[in-house]
């Protein structure tokens, strides 16, 4: 399983690992917004980066739990799980 | 209390979730009418654990009362604790007090034994699954300081915090804390403890305790004082408190519901129940003395009623010992035969019904309890009516903890 990770699976990690409710829409619009401003803590997104290694079967930077926004975190998701395609 | 002496603290809010009692009002019904609802345990995962009764709290609907983001991210005994303090916070009128100056309020609980449900859940998927399925909540929710972080950080409070974790007397000492943090200046201390003992992982911890009962019949499991004593029965719930500055509660025009006058706690270890008598003594002088309150001016006590013979026997004495010939005379009371010990909860929700036992001039009853085999006039069958104006609240920890907690009636010009 190598696909990249969409918002509108952002949206649904950030409902199931944080109880964090918004539209993929939203999201979509405010994908520059910082997460904090979404009510998404860092043990909230770290607990997305362990969903997803999960998911995934592969570890992602250290880093992926330190970005802000949603375009920066699925920026640098998505090139990890494609470079190892 | 004594780093501003002049710096009195008041009751000015409570918030209840308990097994008899969602509500405050509700719960004081359910204690003023004697009304048991210990019960055979429900929760699944339970049924083959030879503790057979508890008392469980039932109907709660966390979703109904708290944000989902919190929801997520905290164990039963924190959901408790928050509807609590939320429900303090709008009986004192305060549910808006981060807004004006969120340094002034600060939050202090109690906790006996953490998230036992949540972290067996956790527990379970690193077990079941492998550690990279354990969630990072679990960091915090498990935690005996879980409460206190969520309640501040849920409402905007960045006033002093803490956490006592000091056995189930604990739960009194919180209060004493509240009180004293408001004496160093400190406007308002969210002050309370609410337990959820009662997940398959954190029964199993408590079946060591030579103290709990594991008698089936609900009627019978607890039932201190009596010669059919056979230890206690545990329960989930616990009550919040807001104490706050009393000169500033009356200037802003809050109704005093009581003051927080003396404190003490004392230990003499694990189980030691024949010691527990001469520290729970010291504590009750101790309390009595920061009060500046005389033995006689007791009116009611909620006694700790662990409903282990010798235990039982050790705070009758203790009573007599410090409060002289009147701790004979002085009506004893023990509601949490009618619901069982929520561990750091169960002296809070002590001092919940001691407060409106004074407000009401109505001594609540000891459920179940019948032929008191100790010298002592333990209040039975029916609410007594008595003019209140001082409650002593006892409590004791199976690890040895004793503490003592004086009440009064607001002095002042009561907007009751």
């Amino acid at each position: 399983m190598s696909s990249e990770v969409t918002l509108e699976e952002l949206a649904a990690l950030m409902k199931k690992a944080a109880g964090v409710t918004v539209d993929p829409h939203d999201l979509e619009a405010r994908v520059d917004t910082p997460f904090a401003e979404f009510g998404l803590d860092s043990l909230g997104l770290l607990g997305i980066v362990g969903e997803l290694e999960n998911r995934h079967a592969r570890a992602l930077p250290t880093d992926a739990e330190k970005c802000k926004t949603p375009r920066d975190f699925l920026d640098l998701v998505n090139s990890t799980l494609t470079a190892g395609a | 209390m004594s780093a501003q002496p002049n710096r009195r603290t008041a009751i000015t809010g409570m918030g209840v979730v308990a097994p008899n009692g969602l509500q405050t009002e509700t719960y004081w019904k359910s204690v003023e009418e004697g009304l048991s609802v210990l019960d055979r345990i429900t929760r699944e995962g339970c049924g083959h654990l030879p503790l057979r009764v508890a008392g469980e709290v039932r109907g709660f609907d966390p979703a109904a009362l708290i944000e989902e983001t919190f929801l997520v991210q905290t164990d039963r005994f924190s959901h408790f604790a928050m509807a609590a303090a939320g429900a303090a916070l709008k009986d004192a009128g305060l549910s808006d007090a981060a807004a004006d100056s969120p340094y002034s309020v600060g939050v202090v609980t109690a906790a006996g034994s953490g998230g036992g449900e949540f972290g067996q859940r956790e527990l379970q998927k690193l077990w079941g699954q492998g550690s990279r399925f354990v969630g990072p909540y679990q960091s915090i929710a498990w935690f005996y300081a879980a409460s206190t972080g969520q309640i501040s950080i849920r409402s905007g409070f960045k006033g002093p915090c803490g956490v006592v974790a000091s056995d189930e007397a604990g739960g009194l000492d919180a209060v004493a804390h509240a009180a004293r943090t408001v004496g160093r200046g400190t406007d308002v201390v969210v002050a309370g403890a609410a337990e959820a003992p009662l997940a398959p992982y954190s029964m199993v911890c408590q079946l060591g305790y030579p103290e709990l009962s594991t008698v089936e019949d609900p009627a019978r499991a607890y039932r201190p004082f009596t010669s059919a004593a056979c230890g206690f029965v545990p329960a989930e719930g616990g009550a919040v408190l807001i104490v706050e500055d009393l000169d500033r509660a009356r200037r802003r025009g809050a109704d005093v519901r009581a003051t927080v006058a003396g404190h003490a706690a004392t230990f003499t270890g694990a189980s030691r129940w024949d010691r527990s008598r001469e520290g729970l003594a010291r504590a009750i002088r101790g309390a009595l003395d920061e009060a500046g309150c005389a033995p006689e001016e007791i009116d009611v006590v909620f006694a700790d009623a662990m409903g282990v013979p010798e235990a039982d026997r050790a705070e009758a004495l203790a009573l007599a010992d410090a409060l002289g010939p009147h701790g004979i005379r002085v009506p004893v009371t023990a509601p949490k035969t009618g619901i069982g010990r929520s561990y750091c909860g169960a002296p809070l929700l002590d001092v919940a019904a001691a407060v409106m036992a004074m407000e009401q001039g109505l001594i609540p009853p000891t459920p179940n309890v019948f032929d008191i085999c100790h010298d002592i006039d333990l209040v039975t069958t029916a609410a007594r009516p008595a003019e209140l104006s001082t409650a002593l609240v006892l409590s004791r920890g199976l690890m040895g903890s004793n503490a003592a907690l004086v009440l009064r009636r607001d002095p002042g010009p009561a907007a009751r």
